[in-house]
């Protein structure tokens, strides 16, 4: 019970408050342990940890193909796909370097067969070549290595591939996000249209009269919304047309004058105005809850992290 | 509270001393007063709301959170349609405090799944956050005395990678269609495929996270979204715990004390650029 409870407690309040109020102490030996060491013993638990989560993918996917679950194929593939990895990391050099001591060409060969190979037929052109077995540790990542061939051209291209989708899932959210249902999304439709707009080159050959003379046709459908009188519509289309024309003949048209109605100035304070205040706002919020959160567990009033509850 | 302003001064006024007499050692940090005195502060204003909270935490108003409202709602709907939840604690370790609020909020999942008799199905990025996820899971278990429905295979580990953590995950999703999936930790680029592949099986969503950049992805894709400090929160809104609502007061007094500061330090700063004081502000906080 001491062992599972007090103990843990005692660790996370002595090094969260080491840590924390080390941050105010002047000495290099205290500086060196947070800044580096914490975060390198961090690095070596949760490198030896790592074991626990490859033993436990494997067994569940095992218990899978054994158990013949819905797609237990995916499995095959998992279990395949892990050992080969493991074993090209582990046991296979998979990366012999041709070297031609006269030149700066290097070939990188997945077996010492077909480097050889590959120096027989150097010096029957006459090429005095050496192979150099790249060292272990390092022959995962020498370019050419089997280790390598096969993080760039199987691991990366997958990789790619799912953060490729994200095109698609953010076209599809944006979609489902910009209907204008209320009101509220009807302003992030809005803001985004400007946003989109306004950081293009096209949005900056949009003359902010143009703009203008639109704000008038929507002042006319939201005075018809609430008035639903022909006249009193016609009136402010017509009053707001003239303004605008008189203004903007006065002002001999320039394209980004009036700037409030300038779409890449407007998209510009939209971005560095409202919304900064709100992402601040949020920031300060996230700051606040991570600063008491973290004394919560310091001082040990939260222990759900060894399952108090 | 005319209490809590009197004790507040005094701390304050006991902190500034404090702090100014240990500026004069060569040992502190001179140049991080300022911000030794706020932490000093923030942990001043902490405990004392946690020890008003321990004798009275009725009279502490917490507002309704929508989100956290929805959990026992998504676990009610897993529970009628008979498919698993799905909690995604995020994708990195537990030196992040958002993985770590993400585990104590699954602590309290856990416990609805097991007084509705649900399965719970939580797939981890991290080897360490699957031994933590394991320890909150079966503790919610046994205090729900149904220590039989546990299963150290629910918490599982698929991979580290961020992307075919996602992949995994995803294909989880599509296979055993969870009738609620719950992602409460930081999350990066995956977490609109996450979101997204859940909308399309039709599963209620909670996203809560303090990762700020993925906070639009949750609220279009997901159905309730914890933004922010209602993420941190949501520990003490579950359990109902008078420290941990204590903490979520301590939060709204120092956000309180910070409005103040900051216009305190404009007027002050105003002044200094009329030339009325005649030192900086800005210079002190550094």
């Amino acid at each position: 019970m001491v062992l599972r409870r007090y103990i843990p407690i005692l660790i996370v309040g002595f090094f969260g408050s080491f840590t924390l109020f080390g941050w105010f102490i002047n000495n290099e030996t205290v500086e060196a342990f947070i800044n580096d060491d914490a975060t390198q013993w961090y690095d070596i638990i949760a490198s030896f940890a790592i074991f626990l989560g490859a033993l436990n993918l494997l067994k569940l996917q095992f218990l899978k193909v054994l158990k013949r679950q819905s797609g237990w194929q995916y499995s095959v593939v998992a279990i395949v796909s892990f050992f080969a990895v493991f074993i090209i990391g582990f046991f296979m050099r998979g990366a012999f370097i041709v070297d031609i001591p006269a030149t700066d060409v290097q070939e990188t060969y997945f077996t010492q067969k077909s480097a050889e190979e590959a120096i027989v037929q150097l010096k029957d052109s006459g090429v005095d070549a050496t192979i150099t077995p790249a060292p272990w540790g390092a022959h995962i990542q020498t370019e050419g290595g089997l280790f390598k061939w096969m993080f760039d051209n199987v691991f990366t291209p997958l990789s790619a591939t799912m953060f490729a989708l994200l095109a698609f899932y953010v076209a599809s959210a944006s979609y489902r996000a910009f209907r204008a249902r209320n009101f509220e999304a009807t302003l992030l439709l809005l803001a985004g249209i400007i946003i989109m707009i306004g950081r293009v080159p096209a949005g900056g050959l949009i003359s902010s009269w143009m703009i203008m003379y639109m704000l008038v046709l929507v002042l006319g459908i939201i005075v018809n919304t609430y008035f639903r009188h022909r006249q009193i519509v016609f009136g402010v289309v017509a009053l707001g047309l003239l303004g605008v024309t008189l203004l903007g003949s006065s002002m001999g048209w320039p394209v980004d004058q009036p700037s409030v109605f300038y779409l890449p100035d407007l998209q510009e304070w939209i971005y560095s105005v409202p919304n900064l205040a709100g992402a601040r706002a949020i920031m300060i919020g996230i700051g606040l809850g991570i600063i008491v959160t973290s004394l919560r567990y310091i001082f040990g009033l939260e222990k759900s992290y060894i399952g108090d509850q | 509270m005319n209490d809590n302003i009197k004790r507040y001064a005094i701390g304050i006024v006991g902190i500034i001393v404090v702090t100014s007499i240990l500026s004069q050692f060569h040992i502190f940090k001179s140049e991080r007063a300022f911000m030794f005195a706020v932490l000093l502060t923030v942990i001043m204003v902490l405990l004392n709301e946690i020890q008003n909270a321990r004798k009275d935490s009725e009279s502490i108003f917490l507002r309704t959170i929508p989100g956290l409202k929805a959990v026992e709602e998504a676990v009610g709907r897993s529970t009628e349609m008979g498919r698993p939840i799905l909690y995604v604690p995020g994708i990195m370790d537990m030196n992040e405090v958002e993985t770590v609020a993400g585990v104590i909020v699954l602590g309290h999942v856990a416990k609805m799944t097991a007084q509705y008799e649900t399965d719970l199905d939580v797939p981890v990025a991290r080897s360490i956050v699957m031994q933590a996820a394991r320890e909150a899971c079966k503790e919610s278990y046994l205090s729900q005395g149904r220590p039989e429905m546990f299963n150290d295979d629910m918490v599982h580990y698929v991979t580290d990678d961020q992307f075919a953590y996602a992949a995994g995950v995803n294909g989880i999703m599509q296979r055993d269609k969870p009738a609620a999936c719950m992602y409460m930790g930081k999350f990066y680029a995956e977490s609109l495929l996450f979101a997204e592949t859940g909308n399309g099986i039709g599963a209620i969503q909670i996203a809560g996270t303090a990762s700020q950049a993925q906070i639009p992805f949750f609220v279009t894709a997901c159905d309730y979204t914890l933004m922010g400090e209602e993420y941190f929160a949501a520990s003490a809104y579950l359990s109902k715990k008078p420290e941990l609502i204590g903490g979520v007061k301590a939060q709204d007094t120092v956000k309180l004390m910070l409005i103040g500061l900051v216009l305190v330090a404009l007027v002050l700063r105003a002044f200094f650029d009329l030339n009325i004081v005649p030192f900086n502000i800005m210079d002190w906080i550094g």
